[in-house]
């Protein structure tokens, strides 16, 4: 699955550099081998001068013709040591991504829009630090900066913002260090193997969770049966009498961060239970349809009630729970 | 103090890194001090002074018009104090103040490495005034500070101590060493690119083209050396080192001029009769840079002076000229004869008898009176006469003589009657020419001082001497040295007057002047020897090195060439290391691996990834009991990686030695039997 979408026709004759430059990248990508750790070695470690590294060039030839001009022997004495510490400035900026393990941790899944940490994690057995080792995912513009101790690992987060639902490839990840002196860009680029498991987005205001359905016989009416004091629980509605509210649920929501009321819901539960259907969440766009049962599962999860999920051609049992939540969310990731 | 050291450890890191970066600025500028205009120094200091306090506080940093106008500012300072802005003292000048304001706007990265970069140059700037030892090692030091400054910058995480950084700094540039020696032995030296600017090479102190009385007498303060001289024969006696310098037969009334101004025309010089004999003294002169196209040698070389890259040729005054001024150390040999004489012909003296007119009218009273007296004497008789008065008439060698009027000849003779070796040279030579004797007054070095250390000769600035030449009927010049007679001790013996010392040399020299002796010879030894091997090393010299390494007639071009070659082998060197490096496998996989081969060959293929077990297992399937051994061995390989320790059978040497013994399953019949 690519996340590059095609360019336009008129894209080729409007910027044709730009064209072939974005065509050699995705081919060139295309070619590195996808896994989730990685040893760098001469074969997968790049390095260009930087700007400041051209402007050092510059002035080195300065201080050779003033040193030529002027006859100045310490004049080359002072150009050529300059120029011996450039050089070694390059074997050190090489070597200090050279020979490190990168190893990617599988990502949690996230939901659409939302900045998805990958936890990615550097081993050095070299026995001095390795200094100022950057990560950021390819041609985005945040980098998170660490050193690697020596024989040791350090552990950078790199923020991914996916930005449609279902299960992504991960975006190619590029590390990259100008350490010692800013004179050279050493940098690799890497293919996690790994996927991530995209949810789609919450809708923001959804509307409150649907009434419940009256329960049909079969194993409901037995479990019914068994449980027979069983209180059920619902969103609070508007003119819920104060009895109604389970305080020491709306005690637990607001300590986890939300300040959604909860009602008992004395004979009802009894009778009715919690669908979520894919069919009947008012929307027509399958998105925001996806998204507002997404938004009520996460409710639904958050309130602690029993919800199932009715969606075409799949059909999950009312339940709970963290992998009860985790079946529905993936069911509307991947449908 | 200890609070200060507290206080600078808890500074956040930007105020510690630009304080830093500040304090490496100034001691790269330091050295310029004495070179710089005044008010750039003050300026400079005021503003690396403000930018610490910046940093201290945390402040804000000025505005950009703050900074445009305090560079326009500087732009008219430069223009009215160097009357242009171009040029090396101008430049200096600016370069300097640029660093010193560019930290101010001290913003982004892109600032920092502007600042990085100007500091470089500003570095290569002190070179300007002076090469020596002690600047060299400032500026090694003032390098380390800025490479530690931008590895420092390269550090993006935390606090790390500033160490840290230097430890790495100073490893590259001691890795860069290597590179360094390489380039600056095999950088072709070529002559330079384009002409610079008239300013280039100013501020350096010496003999100067003319001589206004107290010129030399400033000179007879400065203690830095002129000259070194090794001498490859006996050394001539003390009053015999006279080295020659411009000579001056002009006089204005003021100021004593050549003859002829000095062009780089070598050719239609006049001859010089020079008739030499005895034996010639050889020595070799390492002359310090004086931007003047003069050789001192000693009176008279006959032979042109063996000075590499420079065409010489000598003047009818005896002075050896070269074709462009001496802009570097320049070492060249020479042969001098003491035993000479040389005169031009008659019809040339009467340029050396102009006298202008309405000066020094005691003076000439004082000749026609002395010619009477000494009626019938030949001009060496007349100037034993004059020499005779300077002896008894109380007349006094001093540095200090005062300021001299219009009639210094008059001043000299009758009111002050002290002088240094000019006045009395100068006086001399008037008095001379008043009695109608042929007389010009010649400068150079006189004397010069042994250091024990390393047998070379030192002639220093102090040396500076002037003298006079007389011509004899029948004989040609004749040296007369009128200072000798003030004070027979300035010539021909180390006796020179004291000079006042600084704190610590005399308290050295108070206590014990040996030590003192024996350090300052020690220093000026390891002085002498920086500037013969670094500061003159030149293409002769480079040249001299192909030609030991085996080059038939060397040129700049094969120095090229060695320094390409060696390149190229470096890199080679690099290519194959890194091949090496690549197939540098664990040897337990190359000893698998090895054993795969074998495998091979006797007919059994196993993927690459198979371990040793599962290898083991097929070779049992594929040749039974042949592969016993195999097994065993196998089972082995796999024990001394995975079994726990303390268990492993042998180690991976005895491994190594087994699987060149082990008998091999010979190659049997394919199995045709299909895989079920």
């Amino acid at each position: 699955m690519s996340t590059n979408t095609a360019p336009p026709a008129s894209f080729i004759w409007l910027s044709p550099f730009s064209f072939i430059r974005k065509r050699f990248q995705s081919w060139w990508q295309s070619r590195l081998p996808l896994t989730d750790t990685t040893t760098l070695t001469q074969r997968n470690v790049y390095i260009l001068p930087t700007r400041p590294g051209f402007m050092l060039a510059t002035t080195l030839l300065v201080l050779l013709v003033a040193s030529i001009n002027y006859q100045l022997n310490l004049g080359y004495l002072l150009t050529f040591l300059l120029a011996g510490s450039a050089v070694v400035g390059m074997h050190v900026c090489h070597g200090t991504l050279r020979g490190i393990t990168m190893h990617l941790t599988p990502p949690e899944p996230q939901f659409v829009g939302v900045n998805a940490p990958l936890q990615v994690t550097i081993m050095s057995d070299r026995k001095s630090t390795r200094y100022g080792i950057g990560m950021s995912v390819l041609e985005a513009a945040h980098w998170s900066w660490t050193d690697v101790p020596a024989q040791g690992s350090a552990t950078l987060q790199v923020a991914f913002r996916p930005v449609r639902r279902g299960l992504h490839a991960l975006p190619a990840l590029t590390a990259e260090t100008r350490f010692p002196l800013g004179t050279f860009r050493v940098w690799t680029v890497w293919r996690p193997a790994a996927q991530v498991l995209v949810y789609p987005a919450p809708e923001s205001f959804a509307p409150p969770l649907p009434p419940g359905e009256p329960r049909s016989g079969g194993a409901a009416a037995i479990q019914s049966q068994t449980t027979g004091e069983f209180d059920g629980v619902r969103a609070y509605r508007r003119g819920d009498p104060m009895k109604l509210v389970v305080w020491k649920k709306v005690a637990k929501a607001i300590a986890s961060g939300s300040d959604e009321l909860v009602s008992r819901d004395t004979q009802q539960a009894q009778r009715y239970e919690l669908w979520l259907d894919f069919a009947q969440c008012g929307h027509v766009d399958t998105e925001h349809r996806l998204s507002r049962l997404c938004a009520w599962v996460v409710q639904a999860d958050r309130q602690a009630v029993d919800y199932g999920l009715r969606m075409p051609g799949l059909e999950i049992r009312p339940g709970r729970g963290e992998a009860h939540k985790k079946r529905c969310l993936e069911a509307l990731a991947l449908c | 103090m200890s609070a200060l050291l507290t206080r600078l450890n808890a500074l956040p890191r930007d105020t510690r890194d630009t304080l830093f970066l500040l304090v490496v600025v100034a001691w790269v500028v330091m050295p310029q001090v004495n070179n710089l205009p005044w008010w750039c120094t003050g300026l400079t200091a005021g503003v690396l002074l403000w930018r610490a306090r910046l940093a201290w506080t945390s402040s804000p940093l000025p505005g950009r018009w703050w900074l445009l106008g305090t560079l326009a500012v500087t732009i008219v300072a430069t223009l009215i104090t160097h009357k242009t802005v171009l040029g090396r003292d101008a430049g200096v000048t600016l370069i300097v103040v640029l660093v010193a304001l560019k930290t101010m706007e001290l913003r982004a990265r892109r600032d920092a490495f502007v600042i990085f970069f100007l500091s470089f140059f500003t570095m290569l700037t002190n070179f300007f005034f002076s090469q020596s030892l002690l600047t060299a090692a400032a500026m090694l030091v003032a390098l380390l500070g800025l490479l530690t400054a931008l590895v420092n910058a390269h550090m993006p995480v935390g606090k790390p101590p500033l160490w840290h950084a230097a430890k790495i700094a100073g490893g590259m540039a001691l890795l860069g060493a290597p590179v360094m020696a390489v380039m600056f032995v095999l950088f072709p030296r070529v002559g330079p690119l384009w002409g610079i600017p008239g300013d280039a090479m100013s501020g350096r102190s010496g003999l100067s083209a003319s001589m206004r009385v107290g010129n030399i007498a400033s000179l007879a303060l400065d203690d830095t050396i002129a000259m070194r001289i090794k001498f490859e024969s006996t050394v001539p006696r003390q009053n015999q080192l006279y080295f020659r310098g411009p000579v001056f037969s002009r006089f204005d009334g003021r100021e004593w001029r050549p003859l002829r101004l000095q062009g780089p025309n070598l050719r239609n010089q006049l001859p010089s009769n020079l008739r030499v004999a005895g034996e010639p003294v050889k020595y070799e002169i390492t002359l310090e840079p004086t931007n003047r196209p003069w050789l001192f040698v000693m009176d008279a070389a006959a032979r042109a002076p063996d000075a590499a890259n420079y065409t010489v040729a000598m003047t009818s005054e005896l002075q050896w000229l070269t074709d462009r001024p001496v802009t570097d150390i320049l070492r060249y040999k020479a042969e001098s004869y003491t035993d000479f004489t040389f005169g031009s012909p008659r019809s040339a003296l009467q340029e050396y008898i102009e006298l202008p007119a309405g000066f020094n009218p005691r003076t000439a009273e004082l000749a026609a009176k002395m010619r009477d007296d000494n009626y019938g004497k030949d001009a060496i008789g007349m100037a034993t006469a004059a020499l005779q008065r300077l002896r008894d008439g109380g007349y006094l060698y001093t540095l200090e003589p005062g300021t001299y009027g219009e009639n210094t000849a008059d001043e000299f003779w009758f009111d002050r009657k002290e002088g240094f070796c000019e006045h009395i040279a100068s006086a001399f030579v008037i008095l001379m020419r008043n009695m109608g004797i042929p007389a010009r007054v010649v400068t150079g070095y006189q004397g010069g001082e042994r250091n024990g250390v390393d047998g070379f000769w030192v002639v220093r600035q102090s040396d500076a001497h002037a003298w006079a030449e007389i011509w004899q009927q029948g004989r040609g010049w004749v040296r007369v040295d009128p200072t000798a007679a003030v004070s027979p001790g300035r010539i021909g013996s180390l006796q020179r007057l004291q000079l006042p010392q600084g704190v610590i040399a005399s308290a050295i020299g108070s206590v014990s002047p040996d030590l003192a002796a024996s350090l300052r010879a020690g220093w000026e030894a390891l002085n002498n020897g920086w500037n013969q091997w670094v500061l003159n090393y030149t293409q002769s010299r480079q040249l001299n090195l192909l030609k030991d390494i085996g080059f038939e007639s060397p040129s700049w071009e094969d120095l090229s060439y060695v320094l390409i070659g060696l390149i190229v082998f470096v890199s080679l060197c690099g290519a194959a290391w890194t091949l090496w490096e690549r197939s540098r496998h664990d040897p337990w996989l190359r000893l698998l691996w090895h054993a795969r081969r074998e495998l091979h060959k006797a007919g059994l293929d196993v993927p690459a990834t198979t371990p040793p077990r599962q290898m083991a297992n097929a070779a049992t399937e594929r040749f039974g009991a042949a592969a016993a051994a195999l097994r065993d061995w196998l089972l082995r390989l796999e024990a001394l990686r995975y079994a726990p320790p303390g268990r492993q059978a042998g180690s991976l040497a005895s491994l190594q030695r087994d699987f060149k013994q082990l008998a091999w399953p010979k190659a049997g019949p394919q199995r045709t039997v299909p895989r079920t």
